[in-house]
């Protein structure tokens, strides 16, 4: 990029940022890096800007590389960071409109960092990217003494795992001594409660009451964990009997952060693409009316707009569907297609010529952006008319004799595809797994169980992953799980490892 | 707000894609044993690639299990029924696996390729100079250097001109030392005697000198001794050729099963040592009661009845090291596949030690036993045991396949195949450096 480029840019930046005040976003200082294609590519690949060495993000640097340099699309987008002072890069090759709608793209990430309640909670994990590249410089030093072999091993069973965390976003992690205590004074006050009632009324129903109470106190002084643990990596790294090595802890810390710090961005991955889509947008039709682009300039930019929004016949395109979907709710505020008396109105031409000018559609996209998640957006936004206007359907492979595979439309029923949304926003698709039981059998092995929600685990997947937290527990790992519909408790032996279930 | 250059920092993604391309060579080299007896690599016939499913390389994690139908969600006009896309078959559809943690992926590679990788895997021996018998050949003609003497054809004139030259200097010094008189004067003299030393001396002493000139023009004077020939010799080079002389049973007993396992050893082994040897021959010698030689194709597809007589193979695999490829200048390799029935292993015992004394490299004798019909397997069959009792060789395993191999001063290595999976340890035990670079 020439100087005198670079000096445009500055420029731009300075406007796109008073716009961005204008429209309402909260901004703060952003740091822009001017880079070559390689580093927006490790930056995509590796989750942060320096982070520790694993094949995995070398896998999805080689993937990426691929896309990048065999297709003529392929044009690194930005890559910005979540951190107390946001980073972002802008690659030095990309057209100069491309930079442009960029930098408004990130203006809008970042307000959407510093407006929506998910994210600021992940903003409060910002360190975990000096700690990143901290761990990098550590993590060469055991691979150094233990060979890169057995660091490995820990890695991947680290991330085999990581995802599974407390389903609550805003869950603050406890000392199970603390947790431990609150149960117990939980059921000591049911005990006092009985108590109150003087003994020649104790009907035997309350007697039995007491004792199981009784039984249940007992039980709770030795359990661990005291109630279920959603935090399986968490509860491994504080409770492995096998034991773990200070070093193998440190590894398995540094993989979990990440994880928790990146949740957040999962859980609102729509709503964010969506909208740093919208802002660009706007942005640059602003920069092109008052001449700050040319058209030239601002077709190239249009051009890559409509690219990134295009409809695809085979996959869910955020950006687009996500876009249409805050277009869609700034129309029916603006025209106040909203409240009773127009979810009541069942004629069609009313509906569609119904406009109270109640221009509220700005004021409630930003209150959307701040207060929802991918799956809240699907609940209250994804209308039936919606999901029609959109085109949205599921299709399926059919697969025949000779290898070959036809995709059909198979489903457009509006409340079909809406709860096939909800269900694909609603934990990244991860199944929930507890730890019920670190001292199971009495002999310190680990009960998982699955928490039935409508589906059954993939089978070699579920065992393989069972390895690698056997491998993290040194002992044996069983795992409740259902079966064939039923609700049926079976549990996995590991040791057994041909899959035979035996019966608990 | 800062916009800033950034400086280039290291390849870590380039260091780590290579840890994952690793990964996925570890997850091949698990095929090997698969592929090594794979029917289309090794007729190299079918399919232009060969694909080979590999565990997609991810971190196992919980994950929802998928229907047999492949979904997702789509955008576009159409309703339900409509199709929306295709995708053509490619061959018969790859059923996975089902092993932990296994999501397939299929990779596609050239044959080539796999053998390259077989054969790299197989931690076969690196021949060195030294274990190949290299043999001179004539390649033609070359210059060698200078001679004094030589056939006129050959002279060389420009060194012939500097060695004329340098007379003429030697005959002046010498004049002007013997006369005392100067340059020109010597220079007229010897002009005029024709470049001879002791005509121009007279010349001089009689003060006879004719020849008139303002300075010294050097010329080459010649004696015989001047002349310079190109020295001309045969060109060789060393080169190393080997010869295997294949031979198979194909007595009514060697089902396709047999001679299946027989041939992929051969390929392998062929494959192996065409790296190894500039010029390499394979003779294909067939036999049941009696041998003869034949070609490639033959050799595999020929199945005929009656009785097992080896020694006919053995004889005809002497005759041809004696006529056409005597040991001092191939090496030569006698490989012998059968399922070990022979009807006169006396007369085996006779030619086998007659072929170890011609020198050959090594005679290897692959049993197979292809487990379809077990039945025939027992550990006393005929020739194993023959071999083992005469030769004093000592049964073991080796990955799981029974093997028995003689001294340094008895090349012969026995082994027994009776599926794919021994192809690999069987190659192995056969290619083992150590094995044959004590001779």
């Amino acid at each position: 990029m020439v100087k005198q480029e670079i000096g445009r840019l500055i420029d731009i930046e300075k406007r796109i940022k008073d716009m961005a005040k204008e429209m309402g976003l909260l901004t703060t200082d952003i740091l822009f890096e001017i880079v070559s294609a390689q580093k927006v590519l490790e930056g995509m690949s590796y989750m942060f800007p320096v982070n520790y060495s694993h094949w995995t993000f070398g896998r999805d640097y080689e993937r990426n590389r691929t896309i990048y340099e065999n297709t003529g699309s392929g044009i690194p987008y930005e890559q910005v960071w979540n951190f107390d002072v946001p980073r972002a890069y802008l690659v030095e090759t990309n057209p100069f409109a491309l930079n442009v709608l960029i930098l408004a793209h990130v203006y809008g990430h970042v307000d959407y960092f510093l407006a929506n309640r998910y994210l600021q909670h992940g903003r409060s994990f910002s360190n975990v990217a000096e700690e990143a590249r901290n761990a990098a410089i550590r993590f060469q030093k055991y691979e150094e003494r233990y060979s890169q072999k057995e660091v490995e091993k820990v890695i991947d069973a680290g991330m085999s795992i990581m995802w599974h965390q407390n389903p609550d976003p805003f869950f603050e992690e406890q000392d199970e001594e603390v947790v431990r205590e609150r149960l117990v004074d939980l059921e000591r006050a049911k005990l006092e409660r009985t108590h109150d009632i003087r003994s020649e009324f104790k009907k035997t129903e309350t007697q039995g009451e007491i004792e199981k109470i009784e039984r249940r106190l007992e039980h709770l002084l030795a359990k661990t964990p005291p109630e279920p643990n959603y935090d399986l990596l968490n509860y491994i790294i504080k409770r492995s009997p096998k034991p773990l090595k200070p070093w193998m802890i440190d590894v398995l810390t540094v993989v979990r952060n990440q994880a928790r710090c990146l949740a957040p961005n999962q859980r609102t991955k729509g709503g964010n693409e969506g909208w740093a889509t919208y802002c660009h947008i706007r942005m640059v039709n602003q920069l092109h009316k008052e001449g700050l682009l040319t058209s030239d300039e601002h077709g190239t930019a249009n051009k890559f707009h409509s690219g990134v929004t295009r409809e695809l016949k085979h996959s869910f395109n955020w950006y687009r569907i996500y876009l249409a979907l805050l277009e869609n709710i700034k129309e029916r505020w603006d025209k106040g297609r909203f409240g009773k008396e127009y979810e009541e109105e069942q004629d069609h031409h009313k509906r569609s010529v119904w406009d109270t000018k109640a221009n509220l559609g700005d004021q409630k996209v930003l209150q959307v952006r701040a207060l929802y998640s991918d799956r809240m957006l699907v609940e209250e936004f994804f209308t039936d008319d919606f999901i029609r206007e959109q085109q949205i359907y599921i299709w399926m492979g059919i697969p025949h004799d000779d290898g070959s595979v036809d995709y059909i439309i198979a489903e457009d029923d509006p409340a079909v595809i809406r709860e096939e949304i909800k269900q694909m926003c609603t934990h990244y698709g991860l199944p929930q797994i507890i730890v019920e039981n670190g001292n199971f059998n009495g002999q310190g092995h680990l009960l998982l169980k699955h928490v039935w929600t409508g589906f059954e685990l993939d089978r070699p997947y579920m065992n393989a992953t069972l390895e690698k937290i056997h491998y993290l527990w040194g002992k044996k790992v069983f795992l409740e799980i259902m079966m064939d519909g039923k609700k049926q408790a079976i549990s996995y032996d590991y040791q057994n490892k041909n899959g035979k279930n035996g019966k608990k | 707000m800062p916009i800033v250059v950034s400086e280039s920092v290291a390849e870590r993604g380039k260091k780590d894609a290579r840890r994952h391309r690793e990964k996925h060579w570890e997850a091949i080299k698990e095929k090997l044993p698969e592929l090594i007896g794979n029917e289309s690599i090794i007729t190299k016939r079918g399919n232009k690639t060969y694909k080979i499913p590999l565990k997609a390389l991810d971190i196992p994690h919980f994950r929802p299990s998928r229907g047999e139908m492949q979904e997702g969600f789509g955008q576009g006009p159409g309703q339900p029924g409509d199709e929306i896309g295709h995708r053509p078959g490619q061959g018969q559809p790859n059923m996975p696996g089902s092993g932990p943690g296994e999501d397939y992926i299929e990779a596609e590679f050239d044959p080539e390729e796999i053998i390259a990788l077989v054969l790299e895997d197989c931690a076969l021996p690196k021949l060195e100079d030294k274990d190949l018998r290299e043999f001179t050949v004539e390649i033609g003609w070359k210059i060698a250097g200078r001679a004094k003497t030589g056939v006129w054809a050959n002279l060389d004139r420009r060194a012939t001109m500097k060695e004329g030259v340098r007379r003429f200097w030697n005959f002046l010094e010498a004049l002007k030392i013997e006369t005392g008189l100067d340059n020109l004067t010597c220079f007229r003299a010897l002009k005029q005697a024709d470049g001879l030393l002791s005509d121009a001396l007279e010349i001089l002493k009689d003060k006879k000198i004719t020849f008139e000139a303002a300075a010294v023009e050097p010329w080459p004077i010649y004696t015989n001794e001047d002349l310079r020939y190109f020295k001309i010799d045969e060109d060789t080079e060393e080169q190393s050729n080997a010869v295997i002389i294949a031979m198979m049973d194909v007595s009514g007993s060697m089902s396709d099963m047999k001679k299946y396992l027989a041939r992929a050893m051969l390929f392998w082994l062929n494959e192996f040592l065409n790296r190894k040897y500039s010029r390499m021959v394979i003779r294909f010698i067939i036999h049941h009661s009696t041998a003869r030689v034949v070609e490639e194709d033959d050799f595999f597809s020929t199945r005929e009845s009656g009785g097992t007589n080896c020694y006919t193979a053995y004889e005809i695999a002497n005759s041809l090291v004696e006529t056409e490829y005597p040991t001092d200048q191939w090496n030569v390799y006698v490989w012998h596949f059968s399922d070990g029935e022979d009807g006169n292993p006396e007369r085996t015992i006779e030619e086998l030690e007659k072929l170890i004394k011609q020198g050959v490299n090594m005679v290897g004798y692959g049993e197979v036993k292809a487990s379809e019909n077990y039945q025939w397997f027992t550990s006393d069959s005929g020739l194993w045991k023959t071999f083992q009792n005469h030769f004093g060789l000592k049964e073991g395993k080796e990955n799981g396949v029974p093997m028995m191999a003689g001294d340094t001063k008895l090349p012969l290595l026995c082994v027994r195949i009776e599926d794919r999976e021994n192809l690999l340890p069987a190659l192995k035990a056969f290619l083992r450096k150590d094995r044959w670079a004590k001779w």
